[in-house]
């Protein structure tokens, strides 16, 4: 095993060592974007922090593949092992304020925006105390407190929303308080998305319509078991694409929960001051398969073994020991920590009841008719999930 | 107040949108060449200079983006009105349509609604071809989640579609550009029309007639007909087909004992059949013959005028649909 | 304690997997995440790790042998436990660790609430009373006739085979039934009164029965005896009546309610309501109190199932409504679904145009099936006090007297008070005494304080 390359790199590009990636922007002001993590002014209880969600990210979606051969998960599971610096990376290099969109990969940034983990794990075993009641499922985690405006489960259409989120947002700022714009929003996408047309519309539009939207393609180099550049046209170098939409590109390796960070922040705060869109070659890697029924047959155990030397939650590690900040004994019991947290959330979804029936009809319009019950908050946002409102019956359909 | 004004359909439908952006800041309208141009069919004529560009918002030709990027607004909060030049050119946008709008607020549990408005020009236009000349109300009635007006006239348009936009649900407003320059009454004051309510347009005693949208007018035509024979037709508009108000159609069929559809869009699994069934349903033991349905023609729609004309339910079928279900033929 | 290692589900199909090879053999040690064995599911196969630390004490599935999704295939041993300790106690208890379960088929089970043991089994849908109003089959001849004509020959005593239709294939239509009325007046008057008499002989009652009908092989009293015929719907309830009396174990519970808060609400409401034309009776609002008090005491929505007793997940209220004395008397059942769910207004609604129908047209299948209680009320008949005979599948049915003006000790004092008298009759099997009494106590609580059943 000796000279990989990233997937990313394909059949026909040079060789290149998946973190030897360099921070790189072809488009707008020529400057060479390379934050060093200091110049972020990254705090000591910051990385211990970050350490810890991707600790928690990692053993929750351990036990999420444990929970779905034990058929506790029904359909589809998408784990995000290996991506867990992007999630926890990107999330805090904005403000909670700012609404992020996602695809079907999505418990990591559940997670990382602060879901608790009992209600992510619920929704997976379609109890009512999950975050929609049991009714997404794995792919469609929605925390509104959170602002988490979803899991998307068709690959790609959340790119046009996530130009609607961020349109959204401007204008009420704009049109309706009279005020500068206030927010950005995250859309994460594979790179599978990057062959849809919706996504190149939902570009196409935020270029045009100066919408502050950051989006973050999350490179791990196969659309299910398609290498990128068995699918995708300039592989090598994404940012290309975005330059075709007048759409600041940027590359970032998102193996460094701190490098994202620090990267991050720079683009969010730049795309909230200028209130323009931007587009980010993250590049990263999963370490399972696609989905639970996936043997990753389409590459090797070396290309693996190689990306799993670079581990985020390991390189965090290294750098956390050699700064003195964590130890052997501090690690076991953060790991503790992580696996009760985890721990509960299981207990507590397998104690969480089934949805009532009467949620059937729940949902589906705001307002009642019908046979439509109306609509409610889940539980974890203060709505009473056990108890749909009063079913009423449009009398018109009482006949006979 | 002295004589009732007229104005057109595609007035009545800008009144709607103007009143309510006047009304809600949150409401806005973006479309292909509904600012600058001022609008493909002038429904927006005047908008811009009222509202400005931030609020009447011409897109680029990318229905699949700009459809998706008014679902994520209004998941923000906000209240779109999407104009499609022709619901024809909805296909392009079905993944945001039929897969975000109607199953968001389900999807998530409650937490995330679609309170936005797609409207447009749907059926036949005259010699479109058959790409242009869509009834999307057949695809789309399958889809739960969705409310469905198909107005037939100025007053209905502007009650139904201010309703449309003050609601909280997502809706797919259908208008034809053949019925744009109809001029029809409406009141100056404001009123709103629920969704749900059919409209007895005209009563009779030997077969309901029932329809929307477009071929209301050519049921019409057709119970001035039938009356030179001697059979009574009771005409019903039902407004929306989601909700769809069976109880009005159901009452009047229990009366007459006969009933037609009458559907623009094609037969097969089509909101006609659906109406037809329900009626079977409800009227098993008050039907002097099954329910007869006239619609398109089961064929893609033809350019030539002579086949588009026969191709389109007309006064003459629904006529003859009439005689067949009283056994006057 | 031991852990069990299960054929993992691999894909989304899976229901069972072979282990094509093993990777460790007895006493290797294993790290989390360490691939133990190659899996063949329906769709590949897939490297197993094993999401525990420990040392394999036993590997309980050969290789080549498919054992179904959720079988043990492998145990291991924790720290500091002897592996022999381990093969042995794993296979003694099946399921050591909560997590890994050893049987696929007792993951519903496995689950806390009780509710979800149920979640399979379908509501019972059996009446008491079956399809009151079917047809009567006369088309032996393959004779066409449109549903209403049907209907009106009927209503008009037509004969249908003496009329010939106008419509394709000889389809008797609505004018063709007109005509042959109009043509039957005019032409023999006789004909249709001989009729009518005829039918009204199958659906006549004891009292507007002619003695003369009596007729030889009578049931004979005394030599005085009358023949009365019986009808299906009697013949019905007879059947299951008995067999309701004699293969539950009933026994009877009885409370009192103060019916002064009830009365006094129902009165109030029933003013604001005027306008609307909504009319509660006191029966709706213990239709309603019974729902709610059932989604309380699950039990009584419940049925006895031979091995094992059904929670049904829908509230489905089933009203006893007498028929019509001239309409050949008999009681049928019918049903408000879902009545925890439904305003009071909506209850009345429904129990009002149950009530007519099933008076008039008859009752649907649909409208007569599902009840999971039953509410039998003679209050309006000025009974006190009664017991009713519980209507399978049911676990409990509760009969209403009257709410009836009598001193009353209130606060230390005699007053004047109304009260009623509900007993309750209960299948000992599904309910036992002290859950009897608490239930009543639920629905004590919402028939005293009625306000709750407005919210």
């Amino acid at each position: 095993m000796t000279s990989l390359s990233h997937p990313t790199a394909g059949g026909t590009s040079a060789p290149a060592s998946p973190h030897s990636v360099v921070h790189t922007k072809v488009y707008g002001d020529s400057e060479h974007l390379q934050v060093p993590a200091a110049a972020a002014h990254v705090s000591s209880e910051q990385m211990l922090d970050w350490f810890k969600q991707m600790l928690l990210i990692r053993e929750f979606e351990l036990r999420c593949m444990q929970a779905y051969q034990e058929k506790k998960i029904g359909g589809f599971c998408h784990v995000y092992i290996g991506q867990e610096a992007v999630a926890v990376g990107c999330t805090a290099a904005v403000q909670h304020k700012d609404p992020i969109v996602t695809a079907y990969r999505d418990h990591g940034h559940a997670l990382a925006r602060g879901m608790d983990p009992k209600h992510c794990m619920a929704e997976m075993f379609g109890r009512i105390g999950g975050c929609a009641k049991g009714k997404g499922g794995s792919m469609h985690m929605f925390d509104r407190d959170n602002n988490l405006y979803g899991g998307h489960g068709i690959v790609g259409a959340q790119t046009p929303l996530g130009a609607g989120l961020a349109f959204g947002c401007k204008y009420m700022d704009e049109v309706i308080d009279g005020k500068p714009n206030s927010r950005v929003s995250l859309c994460f996408l594979g790179d599978g998305a990057l062959n849809q047309g919706a996504f190149h519309e939902a570009m196409n539009l935020a270029g045009l319509f100066d919408i502050p939207v950051i989006y973050v393609v999350e490179n791990n180099g196969y659309s299910m078991g398609t290498a990128i550049a068995r699918g995708t046209t300039m592989a090598h170098s994404l940012i290309t694409k975005a330059a075709g939409y007048g759409i600041d590109g940027y590359v970032v390796d998102g193996m460094d929960v701190v490098g994202v960070y620090a990267d991050m922040k720079h683009i969010a705060d730049k795309c909230r001051a200028t209130s323009r869109p931007a587009f980010v070659d993250m590049r990263t890697y999963r370490y399972k398969g696609h989905s639970m029924s996936d043997p990753r047959k389409y590459r090797t155990k070396e290309e693996e073994e190689v990306f799993e030397m670079h581990d985020p939650i390991g390189r965090l590690e290294a750098r956390l020991k050699t700064a003195g900040l964590l130890t052997d004994d501090s690690l076991k019991a953060m790991q503790k920590a992580v696996r009760d947290t985890v721990r509960d959330a299981i207990t507590w979804s397998d104690e969480s009841p089934i949805p009532p029936m009467a949620e059937l009809y729940h949902d589906v319009f705001v307002e009642p008719w019908g046979p439509y019950t109306g609509s409610s908050q889940p539980a974890m946002n203060g709505g009473t999930a056990n108890q749909p409102s009063m079913r009423t019956i449009d009398t018109k359909e009482e006949l006979s | 107040m002295s004589a009732v004004r007229e104005i057109e359909y595609r007035d009545a439908l800008r009144e709607a949108m103007s009143e309510e952006m006047r009304r809600d800041k949150r409401v806005f309208l973006l479309g292909e060449e509904v600012a600058e141009y001022n609008g493909a069919y002038k429904i927006s004529r005047g908008m811009l200079e009222e509202f400005g560009a931030r609020r009447v918002i011409d897109t680029p030709i990318s229905e699949s983006g700009f459809a998706g990027l008014a679902i994520g607004a209004a998941m923000m909060g906000l209240k779109p009105v999407v104009e499609f030049m022709s619901w024809s050119f909805s296909l392009v946008a079905a993944d945001p349509i039929l897969n975000n709008a109607p199953k968001m607020l389900y999807m998530s549990g409650g937490q995330f609604g679609c309170p936005v408005v797609f409207r447009g020009n749907d059926g036949a236009g005259g010699q479109l071809g058959s790409t242009h000349s869509w009834c999307v109300e057949g695809l789309f009635s399958n889809v739960p989640g969705i409310k469905i007006a198909i107005p037939s006239n100025p007053y209905d348009a502007k009650g139904l579609l201010k309703t449309a936009i003050r609601g909280s649900d997502p809706v797919f407003f259908l208008e034809s550009e053949r019925m744009l320059g109809n001029k029809g009454e409406v009141p100056e004051e404001e009123y709103l029309i629920p969704f749900g309510q059919a409209k007895v347009i005209r009563s009779g005693t030997d077969c309901t007639l029932a329809s929307w949208g477009r071929p209301v007018h050519f049921c019409m035509e057709a119970a001035e007909e039938m009356q030179k024979l001697g059979i009574s037709c009771e005409v019903i508009d039902l407004r929306t087909v989601r909700p769809l108000d069976i109880g009005t159609v159901v009452r009047s069929v229990k009366k007459t004992g006969a009933c037609v559809v009458v559907d623009q869009s094609w037969s097969f699994g089509s909101p006609g059949s659906e109406l037809a069934s329900q009626v079977h349903r409800h009227c098993f033991d008050d039907l002097d013959n099954y329910v007869h349905r006239v619609h398109s023609a089961d064929v893609p729609t033809p350019y030539a005028t002579n086949l588009e004309q026969e191709y389109l339910p007309n006064a003459r079928k629904i006529a003859e649909a009439v005689r067949s279900a009283t056994y006057n033929l | 304690m031991p852990i069990n290692v299960t054929m993992p589900r691999l894909s989304d199909t899976m229901e069972q997997g072979t282990v094509v090879k093993w990777y460790v053999k007895v006493g290797d040690k294993v790290a989390s995440g360490q691939v133990i064995a190659d899996i063949e599911t329906d769709k590949a196969t897939m490297e197993q790790a094993v999401f525990d630390e420990g040392i394999i004490a036993k590997l309980v599935c050969p290789e080549g042998k498919q054992v179904k999704v959720g079988d043990v295939i492998a145990v291991l041993a924790e720290d500091g436990e002897s592996v022999s300790d381990a093969a042995s106690a794993s296979s003694a208890a099946p399921a050591p660790r909560g997590a890994v379960s050893a049987a696929p088929a007792s993951n519903a089970a496995a689950a806390p609430n009780a509710a979800t043991a149920s979640s399979t089994a379908p509501v019972a849908t059996r009446t008491i009373v079956a399809d009151v109003h079917a047809t009567d089959v006369t088309d032996g001849d393959r004779m066409r006739v449109s549903p209403l004509a049907r209907r009106m020959a009927s209503e008009m005593g037509v004969e249908l085979s003496q009329v010939q239709g106008s419509g394709p294939g000889g389809r008797v239509v609505k004018r063709d039934v007109l005509l042959a009325a109009e043509n039957r007046s005019a032409a023999v008057p006789a004909t249709r009164g001989a009729q009518i008499a005829a039918n009204e002989l199958v659906a006549a009652t004891p009292s507007m029965m002619p003695a003369a009908a009596a007729s030889a092989g009578a049931l004979v009293h005394g030599g005085q005896s009358i023949e009365v015929p019986v009808s299906n719907m009697r013949g019905i309830i007879a059947k299951r009546l008995v067999e309701s009396k004699q293969q539950i174990p009933h026994y009877q519970v009885t409370m009192k309610f103060s019916m002064d808060a009830v009365l006094a609400l129902r009165g109030s409401l029933n003013e604001q309501l005027a306008s609307m034309e909504v009319k509660l009776s006191v029966n709706d609002f213990i239709v309603r109190a019974c729902a709610l008090a059932m989604a309380k005491n699950p039990f009584f929505n419940a049925s006895w199932a031979g091995d094992r007793i059904l929670l049904h997940q829908q509230v489905n209220v089933g009203v006893a409504i007498a028929l019509p004395e001239e309409k050949g008397g008999g009681l049928v059942v019918g049903v408000v679904k879902d009545a925890n769910l439904k305003s009071l207004r909506q209850i009345s609604g429904e129990i009002r145009s149950l009530g007519e129908k099933a008076r008039t047209k008859g009752l649907s299948m649909d409208e007569m099936s599902g009840a999971t209680f039953t509410i039998s009320n003679l209050g309006m008949f000025g009974v006190d006090n009664f017991t009713a005979i519980i209507n399978p599948p049911n676990s409990a049915i509760l009969a209403c007297g009257a709410a009836l003006e009598q001193p009353v000790v209130r606060n230390h004092q005699l007053v004047v008070g109304f009260e009623m008298a509900a007993t309750l009759s209960l299948d000992h099997r599904v309910i036992d005494g002290a859950m009897a009494s608490k239930y009543l106590q639920s629905l004590k609580q919402f028939v005293e304080g009625p306000t709750m059943l407005l919210v």
